[in-house]
Order: structure tokens, then sequence, then C-alpha cells
């Protein structure tokens, strides 16, 4: 049913050759991305090739991931974040400008979808034992009113 | 229903526009959007009248004040696949919460999703109907947010590469608002799921979450803002609905939540170029509420326009309130929500090869649009049109009745009037009808060529969708044929005014109303089967005669 894309590197050229002209904007854009969608990531410091990364803002990361951090913790993993993020930074100088990009990181070449099948989980009690808290038929949460 | 009021006092038709918005009563347009046959009954007229057509517009255009609105309008269907979008659990809407579930779509750790290619599927039907470019690779990614209905903390979704882009969508609104084709864009399809449902409770500091839904496949349908006013939103929202259903990708059932949408509305000057600040209304259950909400909100936008505070109108959310016909607005959010998009690692892209689009292409149903094109061009009236194509079973009845032979007109009139006013009452729908396409064509044909009359057709016509069997051994079990013989008819006259010496007097004496009273009794003798024409015709001889 999909086909197994051709073989050839970069693999999307073949498999895409009619989206080529229209997606190329949306693929520079995506090129110039950041590695993460914070705005504290300017799209310019990633998309200038090599040069150092703006420093993430921790304790906004944090309060994103629902993670907390004491000032004091904060203080503390900023520059060991910072030297994570450095690691991958040496990426910056590979040199882009007549690479394609890539749609996503993926050698897998083929199908791998799944037939429209139902397959009831068998093991379902154990599923609601492992729930924190359990009233049934519900599970039981704090409330909360919007995702903020 | 609507047809009464177009043939009935013009200033009807004015005040439902006027007031439209104030007004709580205001006529909705018929049930033309639940799946059942229901709708318009009796025959139709043959064009609606103009006039009324040129004053509602004259009205509406005088109600916006010298403003536009513009609307867009993001829908997610629910798709009626076998499994859930990740994972092989099944699905069915109400059932016992938390029984549809597996560690995969509960977000258990060390779970990995699998794409369903049912769904994939489903997509590229949606995308071609809606006349989009499909992209031949896309892929999925993370949307991260947290709320209790979220398992995962994030929703995959598609963000930068959907899997359709840049299509249009065409519809009819319906004759009772003025008619006229339209054509709006949409601007992308994409794939993703749904969450689970969250429930509040009435005390307490709990909520409770039922997690069946959680994974469930959707499609994600934006529109361009092309919709100008509520009842275009409306009949959009219906024609994705009429095209969810025609391909059998969803039920696309706004009460069940198997259709949902959001609406943007904004208002700005005439020939203003920039967009008016757009605000997001929610909790539509219906596509009247639809139409309303944003008449209500293009009212109020327009309102705080003209006493110059249309710095009131802020980007938001607000709720439509069905009880007061009111939006209002929901706590507002502190800036914008960080979803921090990514690829999704866990899945691969999703190619697609031109073989395997051609092949869903080929094997799509006449759409509704092409229905109703065909339609036209068969010389029905745009009533008729709409009413036949909504429902592929109804249009699917028809076209099978047209095979036998029937006159498309006479099809069509049986069809929405008596047949559809019996279903209605039986809450039936018309594949649970007993009468074939093949009857009622050779009960069509029964009345053309004189073996029964129109009045004897609507009465075998109750007891063939009821029971079914045929029109000639209905006809034949009853003794239902029409009498058409003159000389038979004469004596049943002559009868009959003989039996009434008196009517008869004062029939001569000037009462010839009373001309319907022996009719009727020449009728009864007959048990009904005189031919009505040829009835009058003789009696009206021979009470000139004698």
């Amino acid at each position: 049913m999909f086909s197994a894309a051709a073989s050839a590197i970069p693999r999307l050229r073949c498999a895409a050759p009619a989206r080529y002209a229209s997606s190329r904007t949306q693929w520079s854009l995506l090129r110039r991305r950041p590695l993460s969608s914070s705005p504290n990531v300017t799209p310019a410091a990633a998309a200038s090739g090599p040069g150092p990364l703006e420093p993430p803002d921790l304790p906004r990361l944090a309060k994103s991931a629902r993670i907390s951090l004491s000032p004091q913790e904060a203080e503390e993993f900023a520059p060991k974040i910072q030297q994570v993020v450095d690691w991958f930074g040496q990426l910056q100088a590979v040199d882009l400008e007549s690479i394609e990009p890539s749609l996503r990181a993926d050698t897998a070449v083929g199908s791998s979808l799944r037939e429209d099948k139902a397959e009831p989980f068998a093991n379902r009690d154990a599923i609601i034992e492992a729930l924190p808290s359990y009233v049934d038929p519900y599970i039981k949460v704090p409330r909360v009113l919007n995702s903020e | 229903m609507a047809l009464t009021l177009l043939r009935g006092i013009r200033t009807q038709a004015l005040f439902r526009a006027n007031a439209g918005l104030f007004c709580s009563t205001r006529l909705s347009p018929p049930a033309r959007f639940t799946t059942r046959v229901e709708g318009v009954q009796t025959t139709s007229p043959k064009t609606a009248p103009t006039s009324i057509q040129q004053a509602a517009k004259e009205a509406a255009e005088q109600k916006m004040q010298g403003f536009e609105a513009v609307i867009g309008i993001e829908t997610h269907v629910q798709l009626s696949t076998v499994t859930k979008a990740f994972c092989s659990c099944p699905y069915d809407y109400g059932s016992h919460p938390n029984s549809t579930v597996c560690p995969t779509c509960m977000g258990h750790p060390g779970t990995l999703p699998v794409l369903n290619a049912k769904v994939v599927e489903c997509a590229v039907k949606v995308a071609l109907a809606l006349n989009c470019q499909i992209s031949m690779t896309s892929k999925f990614d993370r949307k991260q947010y947290f709320y209790p209905d979220l398992p995962k903390g994030y929703q995959i979704s598609q963000f930068d590469i959907p899997i359709a882009e840049k299509g249009y969508i065409d519809l009819d609104l319906p004759v009772e608002f003025g008619g006229g084709h339209r054509r709006f864009g949409v601007t992308r399809v994409h794939m993703e799921e749904d969450a689970g449902k969250l429930l509040h409770s009435e005390s307490g500091n709990y909520s409770q979450v039922d997690l069946n839904r959680a994974g469930v496949p959707l499609l994600e349908i934006v529109s361009e803002p092309d919709m100008r006013t509520g009842i275009e939103a409306a009949e959009y929202g219906a024609e994705v609905q009429r095209l969810v259903r025609y391909l059998g990708v969803g039920n696309g059932n706004m009460q069940e939540g198997s259709l949902r949408c959001d609406v943007n509305v904004s208002v700005r000057p005439i020939g203003q170029s920039e967009f008016g600040t757009k605000v997001e209304i929610k909790n539509m259950n219906s596509f009247n509420e639809i139409s309303r909400a944003i008449d209500y909100e293009i009212s109020r936008q327009i309102h705080l326009h003209k006493e110059s505070q249309a710095d009131q109108i802020v980007q938001e959310t607000r709720l439509w309130d069905e009880a007061s016909q009111k939006t209002f607005t929901m706590r507002k959010k502190e800036g914008l929500a960080d979803y921090r998009y990514f690829p999704e690692p866990d899945l691969a892209e999703v190619v697609l090869t031109s073989e395997y689009v051609d092949e869903i292409r080929n094997s799509l149903p006449e759409l509704p649009e092409a229905k109703r094109r065909r339609y036209e061009n068969m010389g029905l009236s745009m009533q008729d049109v709409i009413f036949l194509a909504n429902d592929d079973n109804v249009a699917h009845f028809f076209d099978s009745t047209l095979e036998h032979g029937a006159d498309a007109k006479l099809a069509a009139n049986w069809i929405m009037g008596d047949m559809t006013a019996y279903l209605k009452d039986e809450k039936l729908s018309i594949h649970e009808s007993k009468l074939t396409p093949l009857e009622l064509s050779e009960m069509i044909a029964s009345i053309k060529n004189g073996t029964i009359s129109g009045k004897i057709a609507k009465e075998i016509l109750v007891e063939l969708i009821a029971k079914g069997g045929t029109v000639k051994s209905v006809i034949e079990e009853k003794d239902l044929i029409q009498i058409a013989d003159p000389g038979a008819i004469g004596a049943m006259v002559d009868k009959v005014l003989a039996d009434n010496p008196k009517q008869l007097e004062q029939y001569r004496a000037g009462k010839t109303k009373l001309q319907g009273y022996f009719a009727g009794q020449v009728m009864k003798a007959s048990k009904g089967k005189a031919s009505p024409v040829l009835l009058n015709k003789i009696l009206g001889e021979k009470l000139k005669g004698n």
C-alpha cells in the first residue's frame, strides 16, 4: 500500500519530487527553526551557522515542563544544561548551505502501519490497579480548570 | 415549513432578517442537518420569489452597518475506524468509562504508538474530496501541554507538514436563506489524536477522567477565513458533515461530539484590507447554534466599533450560551500557549505513492456537489436538489427510482413529500423503508397510465413503506383499480342523483356548491376508485343536462 521509499539518499527527494518547489520555503523555515520552539532561542542564532546558542531560560523551561526548581537549583543547573546545549551546538559547525533539510531523522524504510483490527487489552485490571486514584468508573484527579 | 414562510407574508422575511439576533424565536432552517430523513413537505414552489430574497439581502446589509465579518472555522472530525489511531483498542461511543483502554493510549511509560493504516486512508479520502494538494510525505509532531485528559502530556498531531493543504469546498446555501452557490477555501487537513473526557464534579475539589476517547483518530480541517455570515459558516459545517458521511469516514454527529467546530470571528469596515481582532467561539452544539452564535458575535463587535470601543474587542475565547443566546468570555489566558512542537520520534514519516492516492481517488463516491449539479441539470428546483443530495441514502433511493424509468420531478415529489412525512412520523430512515425504488417507480407509472388515482396512491404508499410488497399485488388485493369507464361512472352518478332528490332540488335552486357533495357521494359509492377527473366531467354534464 505505501511505497518502500527509494533507497537513494536523500530519500525524500525521490519520494516527493512534486512538492520540492513548493515546500522549499517551508523547509528553509524549518532550517531556521531553533532546536526548541522556545522564543528565547532566536531563529537568527540558529541559522547564522557557527556561533553561540542563546542560553535557555531555565525557570521558564522548568515551568513548561512542570518541574519545580528552587532558585538555588536553577542557578546550579543552568551551566550544566548550557554545557549540554553547547555540546549539541557543535553541529552548528556543519555547512548546511547546499544540503536540503530532512523531514525527520529516519532510516527505517517500508511501511510501519497497523491494520485496523481491534485487539482489546486483556489485562485491564492491572491498569486500574496501577492508577493512583480511581473511583469506579473514573480516574480521580485534582480539579484543573485550564491548561495554564 | 420554510415554504409556507416564503409563500406567506413578505414582512415575515424582513422580520427574520432584522430581528434575527435579538429574537430568540428566530426561525431556524429546517432540520436538514440531521441524519434522519426530515425536512420540507408538499410540492415545492417553482422558484423562490426573488423579491423576498432581495428584501432579505438588503435587510442583512443594513444590519451590518458598513462592516463586513470575516469568519474562519476549525473542524475536528472523529474518524469511525475500528481501532484508535495509535493502538489497537476498539472505540465505541457510550462505552463504560475506562473500558476501551490499554497502556499505549493511557500513556504508560515504555509504550510506543503504531499508526493505523485506515487513518491515512480516511485522511486522503477527505483531502481529495476537499480538492486539496496532498503531501506525499508528511510527519507527526508532538504538541505538548499538561491537562488531566491528555495521558502522555502531549498530543500527537501534525504541525508544519500536514497531509493536505490548499483545498476548497463547494456548497449551496439553503433556498430559504437566499440560496446561492459558494466556494470556501480549506487551508489544511491534518491527522491527530483525541484526548479523553474530563468531567468536573459539582461539588468538591476533584474532577473525573474517562480515557476511552484518548487516542481516537481525528482529522482537523482548517478553513480559509472566507465566510461572511453565520449562515455561510453553518452551511460550511453542514457540508463538511455531508462529505464525511458520504465518504463513510465518520458519522459527523455534533451532539455526540464526533464533529466539533470552533469558529473565529472578526469584523472590519468594508473596504479595509486588514483583518480586525479575531475572537474564538466555542461550545456550539448544532449548526443552528453556530449560525446564531456568529451572528450575535458579529453584532456585538459592530456595536463596540460604533461606540468607539473597538479596543474592547480582544483576542480571546468566548463561549456560546444557548440559554441566553449570547457569547461570554472564558477565563482569559495569560500569554500564548507554548506547545514546544517537535517531530514525533516514535513515528515514521507518512509516505504515499501516487498509485495509492489514485486508487483512493478512483474509489470516491459521487460527492454532494456533483450530485447537486447533476440534479440541477435534470431540471429540479434548488429546493429539491438540496434536499435530495443532503443524505446519501435518499439520493441513492432517488437515483434507483429513476433507473427504473420514473420521471425525476414526480419521484422527487413523492420522496420529499409523502414518503419523508411518513418516515419522519415513524422515526425511520429511508433504508428501513420496505418500499423499494422499483415499486415507487411502478406506483408513479400506475398513476400516469390511469390505473390508480393520486389519492389512492397516497394510501398504498404508506402500506408499501411499512410492509413492502408490490404495487400490483396491493392494487389487486384491495381492488383499487381506478374506475375510468364513463358508462360505469355515469350509472353511479345517476343513482346518487336519484337517491338525493332534496339536494338535487337545492342545486337547481342555485346552491351549486353541492356538486362537491354529489362527487363525494359517488366516490363513497365507488369506494374511492372513481377517476376524479372523469367523475367531475360526467357529473357536471349530467347536472347541466337534466
